[in-house]
């Protein structure tokens, strides 16, 4: 910007932006430098500053990871962290999990969405990592074995999604309708995989596992509670409306950890069946008062004349609300219900708190009173951590990129 | 199913009782009615309320309540009542504390987001997406686990000029006490202080007002932001010195391996809210971008045009707009402490989560208890909601 | 139409499940409420134990790196289920790590009994839901600091940070001493594991526990000798299985299982030597107590008809007599010779005043 080359008369005259892409690497880049760092005086002592802070952390970070912890106690207890007291001789059953899942997450990025380059730089460090802790021990070769499997699937899947056509027809159609009954059909399968059929009982479900089955089984027990619930506090019917709203905001006014205080004290003179389950409706029930927020959001969103076009077409208000409602309000609603699986999934560390369910953040507390790891606490505590945001970004990831293609958010 | 199958109404008068709207919606609530009492019936009988009552409150605690703040109850005489109460006030301290702080740093991220710098955006939005997707559960346990591990013991205390320690055991600070002042004047003058203050802080406002408006009608700078706060200045000043001067500060000290005096800030109290502030401003940050963002591009070019600088910009013509979006996501996420700040059950801090528990350990009554705790909660949570469409109502009213 | 009447017959069929749920539910509360009082029956139905155990204190009860939960508690529910069901595998361990929910896990049936470290005391044998079988530990409770603290006794900790785990006898116990005492302090609370955590980051000035629940702690880390653990006791903390109350059957079971165990130690059964004695038994004693017949005699069944004689001969079987279950899991980390889990008849080899008060009742 600040001087430009003189025009050289023998040298055709570009528009602006074809001539600055012709200047050398090494000037645009000292022009983004300028740009975005160095802009002004001020700009460039935040920067100094910034720069500091980042690698002073930068530092620390390196320093704990390579130098100071001692990563033992996560691999050594790596069968404790993920599976605790599942059936050791049922693995096979972990993991077909595992790969079935992820076949399933590259068949949803090959119908919806592709695989950039950014996908595949974190699909390795992820694997990486999981590798880094299977390799170790008795089982590595298997349990490395099994992983690679896993990740071969999720691009097999890709890989066969992403050739069909994208255009709308009846093929895209079918395709679309495979993948998402698949994705429904999901829970239950992987579910009957590790309980059915000589695996284990739901109350071994442990560590790591117990994470993995108790959102998904709370988003989607949620899910098909708030719709009723948002409806019925949409309902112009008094009875009905104030019914839902009373439940909707008594679940909302106390913490998660008081409703599961109920599923271990008080759930089990109405309901009785195992803590687990008991746990697992509590979770339902508990994001149900939040999605039907989002949902009733959604509903309030959408302009009036939608209902008031499919009563004009003759449509009774149950199939108004079936055909053209719901489903316009379910998909401006995604992006809000996808941060409160996220919040779900996070919170399934609460089950260790108040009841006595052991999932991966209490099976770290486990792992730490062994007489070695005692010290090792941090390291237990930043491994939950990171695998924790591995999980919860991955579904942010998943649910962004699936908007971005379905034009959801988009005015 | 008949019933609902009906398609586009005839007229009224030929129709069926049965098809009428009114009678179809007094069957359907009817019948709802019906279904819901039974399972509320249901859910009654099945409870075991056989010993159903409050009575269990007023007995003796015998059970002691840490992390106390401007209270001292011993637990030996006081009910369990009372020691409940004392859990709800820590509970509120902390919930109070992370309100403010990650208000601010929320409001900071979230504008870093947008930073024109591309490495502040960058490190604004690492640090939003490290803190929003780990569970809040394992931050505060980390946190505290860090302050414990890596705070120097109170043997090694890092001592500021004798005013300012932190260890491991906490962080101590100076606090203002009530005292009697320099002429003999009694402790409670501190209260009239405070009323007097109260007095100046309306004055200054109505100083502020008239001036805005006398600029706002002449076009001349009245300097009404700082003739308030030279008002209020003085006048507290003068009359603190008036009263005697009726506070002084309490200055901490270590005797030996323990803080006396001052105020502590207990490492559980410090993992607490440093957990709720990191987690809640990571979604803070986010709604205040958003909020940024859907502001039409012309407002922050005109700021441009008529020469503001970037922080006039911000604070002018940006945030106050924003505000408008910003404050009903924020409530919510205030609401979200209230709730999370029972975390401190896995902390060691005795919040209202915690002392709760202990007395349902030791007398039973699992279910009244229970009844206590969300009401207490749901108590804070309307507090919360008070002030904030309060608050809410103040900036929607403002033109801008 | 027929897709809208399609999504009103699924509506239909899952409120029909919904209610089919809850009258179930219903069945099964009702029905929890009529058999309360018959632990050995449902157990032996449902063919697993349900033992509420501590996985976070070493020691007593932890978890291995393969998931398994092991310990001197945990062994005691090995021989619960193998004299009851018959095979010491069958016990689902129920975190009861958080001291302020395990009398509640109990009364609510999501365990049969307790194993992890309870004291014995009248107000909760009174007031909670909870009756006791036979001390399978006697401690007290002590007091930990730092060597180099300068603390001697309790008269020293004065305004003292003290941990102490919430929701237990001994957060009790503390504070009725430092009331006796006349002194102030300030208390820590948490779990056991957490509390404990904190002391050795130099949390609190002072860790109190039952002192075997200290020396587990101490003993297991390398920097042991930085701390000690003072001489006085200001409780005594007879640790017991808990079963629910009204239940006297279960309780006959599990407390005569302990005591069981105990007298094979006092009379030299070990699970090495237990199937030949159960062969050819020396004396009538051992016969009755392994359940087998005396030079074919008759069994003696001692009105144990729930389970059947040979309850006491499996759990020795699977886990040993007491002193090898103690060697096992505690070993050294606690010495035992003449101290309080010491046999009375071992007591001759003390010095004065100290000595075993591990006492098995008559089994006949």
């Amino acid at each position: 910007m600040v001087d430009m080359p003189a025009p050289n008369p023998q040298r055709i005259v570009l528009p602006p932006h074809r001539e600055r892409a012709r200047r050398p690497r090494i000037v645009r880049l000292r022009e983004w430098v300028k740009r975005n760092l160095f802009h002004s005086r001020m700009g460039t002592l935040l920067t100094v500053v910034t720069a500091a802070v980042g690698a002073l952390l930068l530092y620390g970070i390196i320093y704990f990871v390579f130098v100071d912890a001692n990563w033992r106690v996560i691999t050594d207890n790596r069968w404790l962290l993920f599976a605790g007291g599942y059936p050791m001789d049922q693995e096979w059953r972990l993991w077909f999990s595992v790969s079935f899942v992820f076949l399933l997450i590259g068949m949803t990025y090959g119908t919806w969405a592709s695989l950039g380059r950014r996908d595949h730089v974190f699909i390795v460090l992820v694997s990486g990592f999981a590798i880094l802790l299977l390799a170790h021990g008795g089982a590595a070769l298997w349990s490395t074995l099994w992983y690679l499997i896993a990740i071969g699937l999720l691009y097999v899947g890709y890989a066969i999604t992403i050739r069909m056509p994208r255009e709308a027809g009846p093929r895209r159609t079918l395709q679309q309708r495979i993948v998402t009954g698949l994705l429904i059909a999901a829970l239950p399968i992987v579910l009957i995989v590790l309980l059915a059929f000589g695996g284990a009982r739901p109350r071994e479900l442990d560590g790591f596992v117990l994470n993995l089955v108790l959102a998904p089984v709370g988003i989607a027990g949620g899910l098909v509670l708030a719709i009723p619930l948002a409806l019925g506090r949409a309902s112009r019917m008094k009875a009905i409306s104030w019914t839902c709203t009373t439940y909707i905001e008594v679940v909302r006014g106390a913490p998660l950890l008081g409703w599961l205080f109920v599923a271990l004290f008080i759930l089990d003179d109405v309901i009785g069946g195992e803590l687990i389950v008991r746990a697992m409706v509590v979770l339902a029930v508990f994001t149900a008062a939040y999605m039907a927020e989002y949902i009733r959001g959604a509903l309030q969103a959408l302009p009036h004349g939608q209902g008031e076009a499919a009563h004009a077409i003759g449509l009774s208000q149950l199939q108004s609300t079936q055909l053209i409602v719901m489903p316009q309000a379910l998909r401006i609603s995604i992006p809000p219900m996808v941060g409160q699986a996220i919040s779900i999934w996070k919170d399934t560390t609460l089950v260790t708190v108040i009841l006595p369910l052991r999932e991966l953040k209490g099976n770290a507390d486990s792992a730490i009173a062994q007489f070695e790891f005692t010290p090792d606490r941090i390291e237990a505590y930043v491994f939950v951590a990171v695998v924790f945001w591995v999980v919860a970004f991955i579904m942010s990831r998943i649910s962004q990129r699936v908007e971005g293609s379905l034009g959801i958010g988009e005015r | 199913m008949a019933v609902a199958a009906g398609s586009a109404p005839p007229p009224p008068s030929n129709v069926p009782l049965l098809y009428r709207r009114g009678v179809r919606r007094l069957l359907t609530q009817g019948i709802y009615v019906a279904i819901t009492a039974v399972v509320i019936g249901y859910i009654y009988t099945s409870l075991d309320l056989r010993e159903f009552g409050f009575g269990f409150l007023d007995e003796p605690a015998a059970f002691k309540v840490g992390n106390q703040w401007l209270v001292d109850v011993d637990g030996v005489t006081n009910s369990r009542l009372t020691m409940y109460l004392v859990g709800v006030w820590s509970s509120l301290r902390a919930v109070m504390v992370a309100i403010a702080l990650s208000t601010v740093l929320g409001v900071l991220i979230g504008v870093a987001r947008l930073s024109s710098n591309w490495l502040v955006a960058q490190m604004a939005m690492l640090y939003v997406e490290i803190f929003r997707n780990t569970p809040l559960l394992v931050q505060v346990v980390l946190v505290y686990t860090v302050l414990l591990v890596g705070a120097p013991l109170i043997e090694n205390v890092f001592n500021v000029g004798d005013f300012f320690f932190v260890s491991n055991r906490g962080m101590a600070i100076p606090w203002p006490v009530p005292d009697s002042g320099f002429w003999g004047a009694p402790e409670w003058f501190v209260w009239v202080w405070v009323a007097v203050l109260l007095l100046f802080a309306a004055a200054a406002q109505r100083v502020r007002a008239n001036r805005q408006e006398l600029e706002r009608d002449t076009g001349q700078p009245h300097y009404a932001n700082r003739w308030a706060l030279a008002l209020f200045a003085v006048g507290a000043l003068v009359s603190f010195f008036a009263l005697g001067a009726p506070v002084s500060m309490d200055l901490p000290m270590i005797v030996g391996t323990h803080y006396i005096e001052g105020m502590v800030m207990e490492p559980e109290f410090t993992a607490l809210v440093a957990g709720l502030t990191l987690y809640t401003s990571a979604f803070i940050a986010e709604i205040v971008r958003g909020g940024i963002q859907a502001l039409p591009k012309g407002q922050s070019e005109a700021a441009n045009a008529v020469g503001l600088s970037g922080y006039q910009r911000l604070t002018l013509v940006i945030l106050p707009q924003a505000l408008r979006q910003i404050i009903p996501s924020v409530t919510n996420q205030y609401l979200n402490i209230n709730k999370n700040s029972s975390l401190a059950y896995a902390v060691l801090y005795d919040d209202l989560f915690r002392v709760a528990n202990i007395v349902q350990n030791k007398a039973g009554h699992a279910l009244e208890m229970f009844f206590v705790i969300i009401v207490t909660y749901m108590l804070i949570s309307f507090a919360i909601s008070m002030v904030m469409n309060f608050f809410n109502a103040r900036v929607t009213a403002q033109r801008i | 139409m027929k897709r809208m009447r399609f999504s009103l017959l699924a509506i239909g069929l899952v409120a029909m499940l919904a209610l089919v749920a809850v009258a179930c539910g219903g069945d099964n509360g009702d029905g929890d409420g009529a058999s309360a009082g018959n632990t050995v029956q449902t157990v032996k139905d449902r063919g697993e134990l349900k033992c509420g155990v501590k996985q976070t204190q070493p020691l007593f009860g932890f978890r291995e790196a393969d998931g398994t939960v092991v310990g001197f508690d945990i062994e005691f529910c090995k021989a619960i289920a193998a004299a009851v069901l018959k095979d010491h595998t069958k016990v689902e361990y129920v975190d009861a790590s958080d001291a302020s929910t395990r009398f509640e896990l109990l009364a609510e049936e999501e365990i049969d009994v307790l194993i992890r470290t309870t004291t014995i005391t009248a107000s909760r044998d009174r007031e909670l839901a909870v009756d006791f079988a036979q001390t399978t530990f006697f401690t007290g409770q002590g007091f930990a600091v730092r060597t180099d603290s300068g603390i001697n006794s309790t008269s020293d900790m004065g305004d003292a940070i003290i941990c102490v785990q919430t929701g237990t006898t001994t957060e009790q116990n503390v504070a009725d001493h430092f009331t006796d005492i006349g002194l102030e302090y300030d208390p820590q609370g948490g779990l056991s594991a957490d509390v404990a955590a904190a002391f050795f980051d130099g949390r609190c000035d002072v860790l109190t526990a039952d002192a075997s629940d200290l020396a587990s702690r101490i003993a297991v880390r390398d920097d042991a000798a930085d701390y000690k653990i003072l001489p006085q006791i200001i409780s005594k903390e007879p640790l017991a299985p808990g079963v629910r109350d009204y239940d006297s059957e279960w309780k006959d079971v599990v407390n005569w299982i302990v005591h069981g165990l105990i007298r094979a130690e006092e009379i030299g059964i070990t699970q090495a030597n237990v199937d030949q004695m159960a062969s050819n038994p020396p004396n009538t004693e051992v016969a009755r107590l392994l359940g087998v017949p005396f030079q074919g005699g008759e069994v003696a069944a001692l009105g144990f008809d729930s389970v059947d004689p040979q309850f006491i001969q499996r759990a020795i079987k699977a886990v040993g007599n007491y002193g090898e279950i103690y060697d096992r899991t505690i070993g050294d980390n606690i010495p035992r010779a003449c101290t309080l889990n010491d046999l009375v008849i071992n007591n001759s080899g003390c010095p004065d005043g100290q000595g075993g008060i591990q006492y098995a009742l008559p089994y006949r």
